[in-house]
């Protein structure tokens, strides 16, 4: 028997409609706009109903705001609904990250840490600290789908930690290591490339920033760049940042491969791949050099960036 | 007169870990707090009671983030209240992997001291 909808519940739900194309890089405005409605339901406690019949597109970020948000609303106990993708091959997809299987069978509690594996090599990760380990374990088996060896790749280790860094230091307005960092690493066998997601549901940077009391290294330091620079767009904003113009600001001294800007520069030295970015109302793509002034407002970090032949890596055991 | 120096050496991969960690201990496992405290800073003092050099090797590991760094070596400053001038006469970096690494070390190293100063002044 095939089901139509996941599951029947008596209690009235709040239909959110999924874009049509579930894609953080290709559609950030609508996927933000997705984002925002559910945060809404789970902010409220309101029971959700997803609807994923219209959805023609999904990628590996998709699959990581899907799987990260029913999670979410699973572990505060708030029902999470919805039907199935009609076009057969978006429902595989989906199945092949395990989603149906984690909606139905496992029970999440409110917990520091998650670890869902999916057929298909999408493993995805949810923690509030920092975890190297983690990191390096990622690696090594991101680089045996790369090269067909273990290799280590700093770049993307620092990136790592920046990232977990980031969410655990700035992604919670009331206190550190508050909110859960989400990690999604697909693996293209065929293609000898690795995809990561990376994403939190803090406030994002710009939120962050602007919210930094005195007391704090950032304080008014958005400010003083807006001045500088003469710009209070948040997309040019985003490009001083990756530039490591703030870090020049709040600290009067250069800028030295910290936060954002060490992801950028690990972009830049080929350490890594295809970056992509969506912060606030901002989107950026290195692959276009885009950097985008968004009509929806997303409230956290979205990363996303790729590990493929042509980056530069060391030997696994030196 | 001959003077005789005994070169120390501390692995980071292997006398503490191949995935280094965040800043602090309450942020994650291997941390720079953790290395600072528990093993650069016992060698350190080894090395200083002898007369030696310490060697601090960063090849081996993962990578490294920038807090780890900046808390084991600008660390010894802000928080273990060393000079720059005595940790320059004692530490030596190595790193045929990431060369820039050591760059980045001195930079948080003479970063705090400007801070200590700063602090001493006020």
């Amino acid at each position: 028997m095939i089901r139509h909808r996941f599951e029947h519940l008596p209690i009235p739900l709040t239909t959110v409609r999924a874009p049509h194309h579930l894609n953080f890089v290709r559609n950030p405005e609508e996927v933000c706009r997705f984002i925002a409605q559910l945060r809404e339901c789970f902010d409220k406690r309101k029971p959700v109903f997803v609807h994923l019949k219209d959805v023609e597109e999904i990628d590996y970020d998709g699959i990581t705001v899907l799987l990260s948000v029913m999670v979410r609303f699973r572990a505060k106990k708030i029902p999470f609904n919805g039907n199935f993708p009609r076009d057969p091959e978006i429902h595989q997809l989906l199945k092949d990250s395990d989603f149906f299987d984690h909606l139905y069978y496992s029970d999440f509690s409110d917990t520091d840490t998650y670890e869902l594996t999916g057929k298909n090599s999408i493993l995805t990760h949810a923690m509030r600290r920092v975890d190297s380990v983690l990191g390096e374990r990622i690696i090594k088996a991101a680089s045996q789908t790369v090269w067909g060896e273990p290799r280590r790749c700093r770049g993307v280790q620092r990136t790592l930690i920046e990232l977990m860094q980031n969410t655990n230091n700035h992604a919670s307005l009331e206190r550190e290591g508050e909110k859960h960092w989400w990690l999604s690493v697909k693996h293209l066998q065929e293609e000898n490339r690795v995809a990561f997601s990376f994403v939190d549901y803090g406030v994002g940077v710009f939120q962050s920033l602007k919210s930094k009391t005195q007391s704090k290294k950032w304080f008014g330091a958005l400010d003083y760049l807006k001045a500088l620079f003469s710009t209070t767009d948040n997309a040019e904003l985003l490009r001083l940042i990756f530039n490591g113009e703030l870090h020049k600001t709040a600290s009067g001294k250069p800028y030295r491969g910290k936060g954002l800007p060490g992801i950028y520069e690990a972009l830049l030295k080929n350490k890594i791949s295809n970056l992509s970015m969506v912060t606030n109302d901002v989107f950026f793509n290195s692959e276009s050099n885009e950097y985008r002034t968004l009509l929806n407002n997303f409230e956290g970090t979205f990363i996303y960036w790729e590990l493929c032949l042509d980056n530069s890596s060391l030997p696994y055991a030196p | 007169m001959i003077i005789q120096v005994f070169l120390m050496l501390l692995n980071i991969a292997s006398d503490f870990t191949t995935a280094p960690g965040p800043r602090y201990d309450s942020e994650g496992k291997f941390s720079g707090e953790v290395f600072r405290r528990d093993v650069l800073l016992p060698k350190l003092n080894e090395a200083l009671q002898k007369k030696d050099v310490l060697t601090v090797c960063l090849d081996g590991t993962a990578g490294y983030g920038t807090s780890f760094l900046e808390e084991s070596f600008g660390g010894l400053i802000r928080e273990d209240k060393l000079t720059l001038a005595t940790l320059n006469s004692v530490l030596k970096f190595e790193s045929e992997e990431e060369p820039e690494l050591i760059t980045e070390i001195r930079e948080y190293m003479t970063d705090a001291e400007s801070e200590r100063i700063k602090e001493a002044k006020a």
